[in-house]
C-alpha cells in the first residue's frame, strides 16, 4: 500500500514525507522528537500562564475561599475533555488528594446522563448546564465553566445564568479567552494563551490545581 | 496570619514544569514505542479500554474521548471506552462482595477482545483493582499500559522483559507491556503529567496510523 498522510500530518510532520524516511525506526525517531517538543510546549505555556495570570488565580482563589467559608457549593461544567477536568476538580474538592485538605461541597453538572439527555432532547444542548443551575444553584454558590475556546454556547449561557442567580462565576479558557473572557457575567477568567487544545487543557489542569491549593491554604488559616 | 499565596502558586508551578521535563526527557523513546504498539492494535481492529480510580477515572474518560472524537479536525475516530462511565455496573459490582475480583477486571473479562489495548492508571502503581484488571487483560492477550507515579510500585516491577515482542505465556508475573512512572509523589503533579502523556500518545498514534506500512 502506498503510504499516505493526511493534510494535517503533511503540515505538521513534513519530515515524514521526505525521501525514504518511512521505515519504522525513522517514524519512531520523529515521534520521539515530537514528544519532546510537546513537553517543551506545555512547560512554556504553564510558565506563561502563571506569569500572566498569577494574580488573577490568587484573586479567584480568595473569592472562592470566601464563598466556601460561607457555605457555598461549587458547580463545574465543560464539554468533551473539559467535562473530565470539571469532574476532576469536583472529586478533588469532595475527596481531596491530601489528608490535610478539608472536603468541600461540589457537583459536576455532567455526571447525570439522564438530566443531560433530558434537557438536550427537550430544550437543546445549549441549555444542558443552564437548566441544572436554575434547579441547583443558590446565591453565594460558585460556578466554574471550563472551555478551551471560551466560546462554547452552553458554557457561556450557564455562566450568564449563574451570574443572574448571584453565584460567583469563574471561567477557564484558552486561545485569546474568547467571548467568556469579555462577558460581564464572568467574575474571573483564567486564560491559557495557546491555540492547541491538548496543551490548553493541561495548563488549565495546573491552574485549577493551583486554585485548590490556594483555597485550602486560606481555609486552613486561622 | 497572612498566607503566602504567591509562594503556594510558585510551588505548584515548579512541580508542574520540572516533573514533566524530567519525565518526558527520560521516556520519549518508550513513548514512541508505545504509540507504535497502540497504533498496531488499532490497525488490527483493537479498542482502547481505560480505567482508574478517583481523579484518574476522569483521565480514563478523557483519553477515551480524545480517541473517539478527535479535537483535531480530520483525524479519524478510533474506538475507545472508559470503564468508569457505567455507574450502574460499578456500584453493582462494588455491592457484590461475594467475588473478590474488582469491577475493572470483571468488566475486562466481559468486554475485552484479545486485540484490544488496556490502559490502567494508578498514582503509586499499587491500586489492586487496576492491577488485577491489567493482569486479566494481559492474560487475555491485550496490549497493556500502566500509567503511575512515585516509585512505580507493583506496576514497575511487573513489566515485560526488555526486548520481548510478545510476552511469553510462561512469564505469568509480568503483566505490563509498557509502564510509565512519573517521578513524583505529588498526586496533582502525577495527574497533570499523565494528562500530557495520554495526549501525546493520542496525538502521535495518528502519525503511525497515517503510515500503515510500518504497522504490519
Amino acid at each position: 500500500m502506498t503510504e499516505q498522510g493526511s493534510k494535517y500530518d503533511q503540515l505538521f510532520y513534513p519530515y515524514l514525507f521526505e525521501g525514504e524516511k518511512t521505515s519504522r525506526e525513522a517514524v519512531i525517531d520523529q515521534v520521539r522528537h515530537s514528544t519532546l517538543e510537546k513537553c517543551h510546549e506545555i512547560v512554556a505555556l504553564r510558565q506563561q500562564l502563571f506569569q500572566d495570570a498569577g494574580e488573577l488565580i490568587i484573586a479567584a482563589g480568595q473569592a472562592m475561599a470566601r464563598a466556601f467559608a460561607s457555605g457555598a457549593t461549587l458547580f463545574a461544567f465543560g464539554n468533551g475533555g473539559s467535562t473530565t477536568d470539571a469532574q476532576d476538580l469536583v472529586t478533588e474538592l469532595i475527596h481531596p488528594p491530601y489528608a490535610h485538605w478539608r472536603p468541600l461541597p461540589a457537583v459536576a453538572l455532567t455526571n447525570d446522563i439522564a438530566v443531560i439527555t433530558a434537557i438536550g432532547n427537550d430544550v437543546g444542548f445549549a441549555s444542558i448546564f443552564t437548566r441544572q443551575l436554575i434547579a441547583l444553584g443558590q446565591p453565594g454558590d460558585i460556578a466554574v465553566g471550563i472551555s478551551t475556546s471560551g466560546n462554547s454556547t452552553n458554557i457561556l449561557q450557564a455562566i450568564e445564568q449563574a451570574k443572574k442567580q448571584g453565584l460567583l462565576t469563574v471561567a477557564l479558557s484558552g486561545y485569546d479567552g474568547g467571548k467568556i473572557a469579555h462577558s460581564p457575567a464572568t467574575d474571573f477568567c483564567i486564560t491559557a494563551p495557546s491555540d492547541h487544545i491538548p496543551r490548553i487543557q493541561e495548563a488549565q489542569a495546573s491552574a485549577y490545581h493551583a486554585l485548590l491549593a490556594i483555597i485550602q491554604a486560606l481555609l486552613a488559616a486561622p | 496570619m497572612a498566607v503566602d499565596l504567591p509562594a503556594i502558586l510558585g510551588a505548584r508551578l515548579a512541580q508542574s514544569t520540572t516533573i514533566p521535563e524530567t519525565f518526558f526527557t527520560a521516556q520519549a523513546g518508550q513513548i514512541a514505542e508505545a504509540c507504535w504498539s497502540m497504533a498496531r492494535r488499532f490497525h488490527q481492529g483493537g479498542r482502547l479500554l481505560a480505567f482508574g480510580n478517583g481523579s484518574w477515572a476522569t483521565d480514563a474518560q478523557h483519553v477515551s474521548v480524545e480517541f473517539v472524537h478527535p479535537v483535531i479536525v480530520g483525524k479519524r475516530a478510533l474506538p475507545a471506552l472508559a470503564l468508569t462511565n457505567d455507574s450502574a455496573t460499578l456500584s453493582g459490582m462494588l455491592f457484590d462482595t461475594a467475588r473478590e475480583e474488582g469491577a475493572f477486571a470483571r468488566q475486562i473479562g466481559v468486554l475485552a477482545r484479545p486485540q484490544d489495548i488496556a490502559m490502567g492508571f494508578s498514582p503509586d502503581g499499587n491500586c489492586a483493582n487496576v492491577n488485577a484488571a491489567l493482569r486479566k487483560a494481559r492474560h487475555t492477550g491485550l496490549l497493556t499500559l500502566g500509567l503511575c507515579g512515585g516509585m512505580g510500585g507493583i506496576m514497575a516491577s511487573h513489566v515485560r522483559p526488555e526486548g520481548a515482542v510478545d510476552l511469553p505465556a510462561a512469564n505469568e508475573q509480568a503483566f505490563l507491556d509498557y509502564c510509565f512512572v512519573v517521578p513524583s509523589t505529588d498526586p496533582l503533579t502525577i495527574q497533570e503529567t499523565h494528562e500530557t502523556l495520554y495526549h501525546v500518545l493520542w496525538e502521535l498514534v495518528h502519525v503511525f496510523f497515517e503510515h500503515e506500512g510500518v504497522l504490519r
